[in-house]
């Protein structure tokens, strides 16, 4: 017998993929409850799931199609809006480059896969992207040389298992609580947990050992690992060795031996004899688990290439409990890739936004929650901008034409986590406003353009999934709704079996700054600052906590060692202005953590002006996320 | 206090005639998931007494997590306010309650009902409410209501407590409301055997407590002692705070856990409604006070107050038990490893060493 009130479904925010209940009349939602058997999350929930219902219940919600008038938005009909995307549409050349996409890592495979159908087909166009996906194509292209396929190497349940994890780079616990939590569990039950972090993390805290190297050496200290282990290895002949067998070994281990524990050491600060002792636990463990994160704040693209030689060269991914897995940031970030909306190089739509001579016309958007509109001005100055989201955003503003869309438990659809999980969220509440599903809107373009494409539902747009997206082939709504999902298949990737090394060039690195400009400053992040809030911002909760810290620092903060600021003379909260190498400067306070490392500042990334202002002249370094140093100089305001 | 025995099918029997002119609530298992909720009974064949601990905690039912608690509409030309109250009263029965939900429920009226204040919603959710509890015959992974008082069997505050035995139920009268039903029926009275019966499964029960609940139950008035006295390292505070991963959760699902938030939210058509959501004192801006002072901003204090809450004296005095029930479903929920009986082992190691 169903519950009446309570209903199983997948928490849609990070790409954990949590199980969740949600507490509802199946009008509105008035609770959450954790799902006790989901096997990655296990009865727990992040602060942002346990506040999902406050973000389904919010009033600032899209309800009706609209379209632009006299400089205003006003409500129209589905027909009516629909008609005028396809008359402005059928204006542009997609093959000529003149049509962008820019697609969701929030959307359903469904919504993400007809989007791509209507891009290809219909409005003929490949300059696409997803909205968060800057980091997650280098996971994917390093991954996919590796192991044969673009996605994540065994499941998030192994960190149950495994005798030893290393976590690369990101703040886990802010950012992927739930993973954070289950790597604290492992730790307890006596996995060896190791952390290579700049600032002292609150996994940092939680692990067995804490590599704390300068910024920017992480992927050199991967391969000094891989160094200290290859030399294990070359002392104790018994090990089998297919691993040398693999294409990219002679130059890999070449690379490692170039090594320079001086080198290492001066770049790193972090001594090669205690990289050796580590690798000793390395080659001891069965089952090893790599964890780094992926997506807009990931790691670039050599240290990724590092990690996966490591996986490759300790030779236990092939135990049923080793992984290595891309933590993406977004429910359905992998999802998203896997349905073949993500910018390819060549037509990627960032890059068509940011050259100002692309032939780029006109854009179709969908969810776009980060609160940062890159390219803002070329957006703007574009001829024609179709939005669709489930929440109201300052996306709007651009748009000429706007669609609602269903929030995630207002509609059937499954979502793909950062370990290749695909689960299923069915419908149980009613749009109040019978909003067509994104699938649905998709179809109804394609109609009005000439395009039958004939889908009753969700269930039958998966089966077009299953039947052309590499690895769903065995999958479906019904075999989905029977459990907590199931990881696509990476056997139907031809190159799946096959392994190779990626190439890595040894470099140490060199620390920008200089005694002019002697901080090396980092974009960091923080608990409830998530993808820069357009959704925390609709909580209740969560958005005073977020609130608190803009309470406290109103005009944002950079963060400091307590030692940095005593020698700076300042205090917390103080104003200080920041000055960049390139000649950008803001007024910022400071706030003192004592897990920063002297010589090291960080700024969230969340605070629009900050990044937008200060940061433009760092592209490069906003897409390079966790790695991204740029050289400062902090002073009294 | 007259005792009455009831077969499964008079229990399932009460339980349906309830329906008639009350919401009827019960322990339920998800087919799905097999997960348990204690919630609103459709079918009286849903209600399944013999179902572990339920996982969300029944004050969900006369607190929940969000809930309208008034609607506004101000007209500024006329400046004229409408104002409605969106929750009515409702008769319910809370059928077949574990004990520690059973003293959840006590702490929760003299937060609300007891004080200065009566709080005008959850009086109305409360006022019409029959409470059956339902002794528990064996723990669950995770209780040590043994150690709290609030378990296996209750001991006040039902209407009517059910033991399950070997001839049926055994039906324990509480209250006049309780009375008044029984004497509506012709119930079975009980025997003098029945009662030995029952305080011989109580005590099968508490034998099979894991060692750390029976272990620990001297040790969490020690704990209390030591927490009321400020006498708990810093060290160990911090120990603890460095595991808090600030999810609220351990609130969201303690039966005793009143705190809340409200906020004011615009509706279409200028309509406002005022939301009140469960609170936790895991969070920062939980604490913050008016000109960005906030005493409890480092994680580790804002957890011992938490913990100062469930285990010292002057709080204990306030809900005249104490703040914790045993029910361990923080420890469930925790993605760190600092549910409360943990927190115990953590002074008690604390204290030993």
């Amino acid at each position: 017998m169903k519950l009446m009130n309570y209903k199983a479904c997948v928490c849609n925010l990070c790409g954990t993929g949590c199980g969740q209940f949600l507490k509802t009349d199946g009008k509105k939602v008035f609770g959450v409850a954790p799902l006790i058997a989901h096997p990655v999350s296990k009865g727990k929930l992040c602060i942002r799931g346990w506040h999902s219902n406050e973000l389904l219940s919010t009033n600032d919600r899209i309800t009706q199609p609209m379209i632009r008038e006299n400089g205003q938005l006003r409500e129209a009909s589905y027909d009516e809006a629909i008609a005028l995307v396809v008359e402005r549409m059928k204006q542009f050349d997609g093959a000529a480059g003149e049509i962008g996409i820019l697609a969701s890592a929030r959307s359903s495979n469904e919504d993400g896969f007809t989007l791509g159908r209507l891009a290809h087909q219909v409005f003929g166009t490949r300059i696409q992207g997803i909205g968060a996906e800057a980091g997650h194509r280098k996971s994917m292209a390093a991954l996919e040389h590796a192991f044969g396929y673009p996605g994540a190497h065994g499941s998030l349940t192994s960190i149950d298992k495994a005798d030893y994890i290393l976590v690369i780079g990101t703040d886990i616990t802010r950012q992927n609580p739930i993973i954070g939590g289950n790597i604290h569990a492992a730790q307890r039950r006596g996995a060896r947990v190791v952390t290579l972090s700049s600032s002292h993390t609150q996994i940092a805290k939680l692990s067995t050992r804490h590599f704390r190297q300068k910024p920017g050496t992480k992927g050199l200290l991967v391969n000094a690992l891989a160094k200290a282990l290859l030399a294990i290895r070359t002392a104790n002949r018994e090990r089998r060795a297919d691993v040398d067998q693999m294409p990219g070994y002679p130059e890999y281990v070449a690379s490692l031996r170039s090594i320079s524990s001086v080198a290492l050491e001066r770049a790193s600060g972090i001594r090669y004899e205690d990289i050796e002792e580590e690798a000793k636990f390395l080659e001891q463990a069965r089952s090893i688990v790599f964890l780094f994160s992926s997506g807009i704040s990931g790691l670039d693209r050599p240290t990724i290439d590092a990690i996966t030689n490591l996986a490759l060269l300790t030779d236990r991914m092939d135990h049923e409990d080793s992984a290595v897995i891309p933590v993406a940031g977004i429910s359905n970030l992998q999802g998203s890739f896997d349905m073949g909306v993500s910018g390819e190089p060549g037509n990627s739509v960032f890059k068509a936004l940011a050259e100002p001579d692309s032939p780029i016309r006109a854009l179709f958007v969908v969810d776009h929650d980060d609160g940062i509109i890159r390219d803002k001005e070329r957006i703007s100055r574009l001829d024609f901008v179709a939005y669709a989201c489930a929440y109201k955003n300052a996306f709007m503003d651009l748009a000429q034409v706007v669609f609602p869309l269903p929030a995630y438990n207002e509609t059937d659809g499954t979502y793909t986590a950062a370990d290749r999980r695909v689960q299923i969220t069915h419908k149980n509440v009613d749009n109040p406003h019978g909003v067509l599903p994104g699938w649905a809107l998709f179809q109804q373009i394609a109609g009005k353009m000439g395009q039958s494409w004939g889908y009753q539902d969700a269930a039958g747009v998966f089966a077009d999934i299953a039947a052309t997206v590499p690895g769903y082939a065995d999958l479906s709504h019904a075999q989905l709704s029977k459990g907590f999902g199931q990881h696509w298949n990476p056997k139907a990737f031809p190159n799946s079996r096959q392994r190779k090394f990626n190439a890595i060039n040894i470099e140490y690195w060199e620390s920008p700054t200089t005694p002019e400009f002697p901080f090396a400053l980092m974009i960091g992040k923080a608990q409830h600052y998530w993808h820069q809030n357009n959704l925390m911002r609709k909580t209740i909760v969560p958005r005073r906590e977020y609130d608190q810290t803009l309470w406290l620092y109103p005009q944002g903060y950079i963060e400091i060692s307590p030692e940095d600021a005593a020698h700076l003379k300042v205090r917390d909260k103080w104003l200080v202005n920041v000055c960049s190498s390139t000649g950008t400067c803001m007024k910022i306070a400071v706030k003192i953590s004592p897990d920063v490392q002297n010589g090291t500042a960080y700024i969230p990334y969340f605070i629009k002006n900050m990044i937008s202002d200060f940061l433009i002249p760092y592209e490069n370094a906003y897409a390079a996320g966790e790695e991204s140093v740029i050289p400062i100089k902090i002073q009294e305001a | 206090m007259s005792m009455y025995i009831l077969s499964s099918h008079e229990i399932k029997q009460l339980a349906e005639e309830l329906r008639a002119s009350h919401d009827v609530y019960g322990p339920q298992v998800d087919p799905q998931t097999q997960q348990v909720f204690f919630d609103q009974l459709g079918d009286v064949d849903a209600l399944n007494l013999e179902a572990p601990i339920p996982s969300m905690p029944v004050k969900e039912i006369l607190f929940p997590q969000m809930e309208q608690v008034l609607k506004y509409k101000y007209d500024a030309e006329t400046q004229n306010v409408e104002m409605a109250k969106p929750y009515v009263e409702k008769p319910k029965v809370l059928f077949g309650l574990r004990p520690c939900d059973l003293s959840g429920i006590q702490v929760l009226d003299r937060f609300f009902l007891g004080q200065e204040f009566v709080d005008d919603v959850y009086l109305t959710h409360r006022r019409q409410c029959l409470l059956i509890s339902n002794t528990c015959l064996n723990p669950f992974p995770q209780c040590f209501c043994v150690c709290t008082h609030s378990g296996p069997d209750a001991d006040e505050g039902y209407d009517l407590d059910l033991t399950k035995l070997q001839d049926g139920y055994l039906v324990k009268v509480g209250s006049e409301k309780g009375q008044a039903l029984a004497d509506a029926h012709d119930w079975k009275p009980a025997q003098a055997h029945h009662l030995s019966e029952q305080k011989a499964v109580v005590d099968r029960c508490i034998d099979l407590f894991p060692e750390m609940a029976t272990d620990n139950k001297a040790w969490v008035a020690r704990v209390m002692n030591r927490i009321t006295t400020g006498f708990v390292k810093s060290e160990t505070w911090e120990y603890i705070g460095d595991q808090c991963f600030e999810c609220g959760a351990c609130s969201f699902v303690c039966p005793t856990c009143s705190c809340f938030n409200v906020e004011d939210a615009r509706m279409c058509d200028g309509e406002c409604e005022r939301l009140r959501t469960h609170d936790s004192c895991s969070f920062e801006g939980y604490a913050r006070m008016a000109g960005d002072h906030n005493p409890r901003q480092p994680v580790e204090d804002r957890r011992n107050k938490r913990f100062f809450c469930k285990l010292s004296y002057p709080q204990s005095k306030k809900y005249l038990r104490p703040g914790c029930v045993g029910c361990g479903r923080c420890q469930w929920v925790c993605p760190g490893d600092i549910g409360l009986p943990n927190v115990v082992q953590y002074i008690r190691r604390e204290i030993t060493e």
